[in-house]
């Protein structure tokens, strides 16, 4: 009995470990997200939405098997757990083998093994001498570095090979692919998104999360300036918000955020995502000429502020409107566009009493007489405006990157780098005549390296012809000696 | 000696008669395309801007692709010289104008559907100049020449002005993320036409090109018909001072219904599903008549979707049509349904590459690398898409996590990325499982080509469509 569970316990290991299993998980998981491509999905799409592209039984159903969140749904997430296991499994299956390739090389081809190779050449010798430095130099030629190896025999055999690496970048790739899915985990559980909206000069430390909720943050942001510029063809180009942040009322970090460009602190990144105008005015640059004696001031108003004019006036914006149009004689504002501004400004004199004054920015000679003893010109009129923040925590983000670049990084190796062997082994036939062995491996494309292969054999014999006759120079320069 | 060199040393099919003639047909078509070009750049005085340079690719283009497939029928080896030099000089002019256009805008073209095309038939002619060379692989052209005059028309239909970039676009990231989708989803096209040809060498029947072409292009015409309303079709309408689509309001298209086009499109849908049941039925039966005349009918299939596509551009092009949504009639162009045209005429030329693989599939055979020599290529070229694949979902999100504050969303250009790359890495996989390499892998490999232009396209165009209309 304990022997057949655990011969089903092994099973089942070698079969969640196994490339079949591995591809049908491939295959599901296809399937799955391209569902999720097609159907309407649900934190995406609007409810009304849904309600008018399906009908009410198709949507049921849907949302029954969770079609409709697919990437939130528990099948969703068991796929991706089996296909992890799957990785795990099977790296821990095959680690073993790539890592003894890895520690341990066969440098020394024994003649059993060199049957075995697919790609090999037996070069017969006439002499029982060899001079192993010839062919050392006939590898060195060809651009590869080997080694001496020697055994207990006293045999010595060369050993030359090029990224052994190689064998383990699958590993490498699959392991990335586990960090990455664990820097999505980290996020999913612990990372949080919302939004911000401020004015100008407006602060807060309270953060509106996706689902509704408040959060307050340890410390506060506050907008000092935003803006919008455009394209000749006014197209938007730049929207842009300087942005402060406070702690204990301190400024710790100031930043102008752009589009691309957020701010960072504490872990949480603020991204300029949306700007807008508030309909309301946020000041108005008001030029007074005293018309006894031409002496112009400029002042800045805002909203319902009163402000010296001289030593018994004082003025202030009563009313706002940012498109001034009279329907039935009521002023109404067509849009909340600053299209054509009108400012109602009420100056209240010791002397005169309170004066009512429509100014109409766009038609400055359109103003109504007044006994104030000024003439009032706008200069400019500033609008209110609000920037949108995108906030976002993402604590698990370092190690989606650092998989993805440990991932490209292997994954030029698995394609780019063969695990290429080569050895030479010079056997003795017994009858005093020597044969030498030359073998190679390589771990893929083994076509394309076979020509390879053949340029060195071709060169190794050429060294060895060229050995004869270097052999006869020692001889004779030996004679000479003699 | 590699497989591949022996192949190249197969002496060549003695040159027929019909070869001069094709040959001259082709130059003095070029000629005369170029001298009609260059006729109306005397009017402007500019000889050398985008436009034309892009007419001259596509000229180029067009010369290559009838030599390739001049070459696929005859085997006549002359013919791939000139295509060869054609090929080169439609990749210069497609280089130069991308050059021109990146520096009038000022900044790198890769920004809109248009610009991206042109970096996806610059990387697919330069990928079929590279295996042509290094591999020998001739007939490659049949297949990817074919795509990049495809493209180079789509692009002469989409809007094509330089447009400033909005701020989310302003982004080193993305500009690498464009470079990297384009590069990988033109290795994607080279992938799958040395996996079509392997399936060719891999004694597939020539009855299961038919199932698969006939299913292919059925699917073609469902998307198109996804815009059948009233008998008619539904088509975004033109606005005449623009050219381009005529807007209700923003993202909402006016559309307007040509009518009697929905039949005609749904009877060449039934006339493609019937070479598809009598092949299952020959199969089922084992009776190879049915086979015979399933081949018949898919001939008739071919006629209609000739006249289907026919009647479509015409009908776009003249007329005015009453709109489901405003009073009133307007006009359409083919400028505004740009991707029912790419869709019909890849249609055609499916169904043209079938009829020539039944017609000459032993000599295409003998003109083909081996089995193992295109097994080994798809294998390569994916080797190339599949990291460049991984480096541009990796850009995008980095890009997305740069502009909107997250790197992954789930949106559906993403979750089909996705998909593509899940497709990719299941064909890594097949090889290394044993017993599945091969022709399993093979299908992987189409496949994943057609999911890489469900993304490109579909996503874009079909998918806000599906959502809108259905």
């Amino acid at each position: 009995m304990a022997a057949q569970a655990r011969s089903i316990r092994l099973q089942l290991w070698q079969a969640l470990g196994s490339v079949r299993t591995g591809i049908i998980l491939l295959i599901l998981s296809g399937l799955a997200v391209m569902a999720g491509t097609l159907i309407l999905q649900r934190p995406i799409t609007e409810p009304a939405k849904l309600h008018q592209v399906y009908s009410p039984d198709t949507l049921r159903l849907l949302d029954a098997l969770r079609l409709t969140d697919v990437f939130h749904s528990w099948w969703f997430v068991l796929l991706l757990s089996l296909l992890s296991a799957n990785i795990v499994v099977a790296s821990i299956e095959r680690f073993p083998a790539a890592w003894r390739y890895f520690s341990h090389p066969a440098r020394r081809a024994e003649p059993h093994f060199f049957a075995s190779l697919a790609m090999k050449k037996a070069i017969p010798l006439r002499s029982s001498r060899l001079d192993m430095g010839r062919v050392e130099l006939a590898f060195h030629r060809a651009g590869w570095k080997p080694q001496y190896v020697g055994d207990d025999r006293g045999s010595v055999s060369l050993y030359a090979e090029r990224f052994r690496i190689a064998r383990l970048a699958p590993f490498v790739v699959h392991a990335s692919l586990l960090l990455i899915l664990a820097g999505g985990i980290i996020d999913g559980i612990f990372g949080y998104k919302g939004f911000i909206s401020l004015g100008q000069n407006e602060s807060t430390n309270q953060l509106e999360l996706r689902d509704g909720t408040h959060k307050t943050l340890p410390f506060a942001i506050r907008c000092d300036g935003a803006g919008q510029e455009n394209y000749a063809d006014g197209t938007p180009k730049r929207w842009w918000s300087r942005l402060t942040v406070l702690e204990n009322g301190r400024t710790v970090q100031r930043k102008e955020i752009v589009v691309n460009d957020p701010l960072t602190y504490r872990g949480l990144r603020f991204y300029q995502a949306s700007y807008g105008a508030t309909g309301e005015v946020a000041g108005v640059k008001l030029q007074a000429t005293s018309k006894g004696s031409g002496a112009k001031q400029e002042l800045w108003l805002k909203l319902d502020e009163a402000v010296p004019l001289d030593k018994d006036a004082t003025v202030r914006i009563t009313q706002f409107v940012p498109d001034f149009v009279v329907v039935e004689n009521h002023i109404e504002s067509r849009s909340d566009q600053p299209n054509n501004p009108a400012v109602q400004i009420s100056v209240q004199s010791a002397k005169v009493g309170e004066n009512k004054i429509w100014l109409f920015p766009k038609f400055p000679e359109f103003t109504h007489a007044n006994n104030t003893g000024f003439d009032f010109r706008v200069e400019h009129v500033q609008m209110g405006y609000f920037t949108g923040l995108e906030v976002s925590h993402e604590p698990g983000q370092w190690a989606v990157w650092a998989g993805v670049i440990l991932m490209g990084a292997a994954l030029a190796l698995v394609f780019y780098f063969v695990h290429v062997r080569l050895w030479a082994l010079p056997v003795d036939d017994g009858q005093g005549r020597l044969t030498l062995w030359l073998g190679a491996s390589a771990s893929k494309n083994r076509e394309d390296f076979e020509h390879k292969f053949h340029g060195l054999v071709d060169a190794v014999e050429q060294e060895l012809k060229t050995q004869g006759s270097a052999a006869k120079l020692q001889r004779a320069e030996l004679m000479v000696v003699k | 000696m590699s497989r591949v060199r022996v192949m190249e040393q197969r002496p060549a099919a003695p040159a027929t008669p019909s070869g001069n003639l094709l040959l001259g047909l082709v130059a003095l078509g070029t000629v005369f395309m170029l001298l009609m070009g260059l006729l109306g750049t005397i009017k402007t005085g500019v000889i050398f801007n985008e436009a034309n340079l892009l007419f001259a690719a596509l000229t180029f283009y067009a010369a290559s692709t009838v030599l390739y497939i001049g070459f696929a029928v005859t085997g006549t080896e002359r013919f791939v010289r000139s295509a060869w030099l054609a090929t080169w000089a439609g990749f210069i002019s497609n280089t130069l104008a991308g050059a021109h256009r990146w520096y009038t805008a000022g900044h790198a073209p890769f920004s809109s559907v248009y610009e991206m095309l042109l970096a996806f038939i610059w990387a697919v002619a330069a990928l079929t100049l590279f295996l042509q060379r290094k591999y020998g692989v001739k007939v490659i052209g049949t297949i990817t020449m074919p795509v990049a005059v495809l493209g180079v028309v789509l692009m002469q239909l989409l809007p094509s002005e330089v447009r400033p970039l909005v701020p989310a676009l302003q982004s080193f990231w993305l500009h690498i993320h464009v470079v990297l989708a384009m590069l990988s989803y033109a290795a994607c096209a080279v992938s799958f036409a040395l996996a079509m040809m392997f399936l060719i060498q891999d004694k597939m029947r020539t009855e299961s090109f038919l199932a698969n072409s006939s299913a292919l292009v059925a699917l073609v015409y469902v998307g198109a018909l996804s815009r059948f309303a009233d008998g008619g079709l539904k088509v975004v309408a033109r606005n005449p001072e623009t050219g381009g689509d005529l807007m209700i309001q923003r993202g909402m298209p006016l559309m307007v219904i040509i009518p009697d086009l929905g039949w005609l499109f749904a009877i060449v849908l039934v006339a493609l599903l019937a070479p598809l049941a009598l092949y299952a039925w020959a199969v089922w039966k084992h009776d190879d008549r049915g086979l015979a005349w399933a081949n018949r009918a898919f001939v008739i299939a071919l006629v209609l979707q000739v006249l289907a596509t026919a009647a479509f551009v015409l009908r776009v092009r003249g007329g005015l049509y009453a709109s489901p949504m405003v009073e009133g009639f307007f006009p359409t162009a083919l400028a505004n349904s740009p991707f029912i045209l790419a869709g019909l005429l890849s249609g055609l030329l499916a169904s043209v590459l079938y009829l020539m693989l039944s017609w000459r599939r032993e000599g295409l055979q003998q003109m083909l690398p081996s089995a193992d020599t295109l097994d080994r290529l798809t294998y390569k070229t994916i080797g190339v898409a599949f990291p460049l694949l991984t480096l541009m979902i990796a850009a995008g999100a980095y890009w997305a996590n740069q502009t909107w504050g997250s790197y992954w969303g789930w949106d559906p250009k993403e979750t089909a990325a996705l998909v593509t790359w899940l497709v990719y890495a299941g064909y890594l996989h097949m090889r290394i499982a044993r017993g599945w390499r091969g022709r399993r892998a093979a299908y992987f490999a189409v496949l994943g080509f057609a999911v890489v232009m469900f993304t490109f396209f579909g996503v874009t165009y079909l998918l806000p469509g599906l959502h809108a209309y259905a």
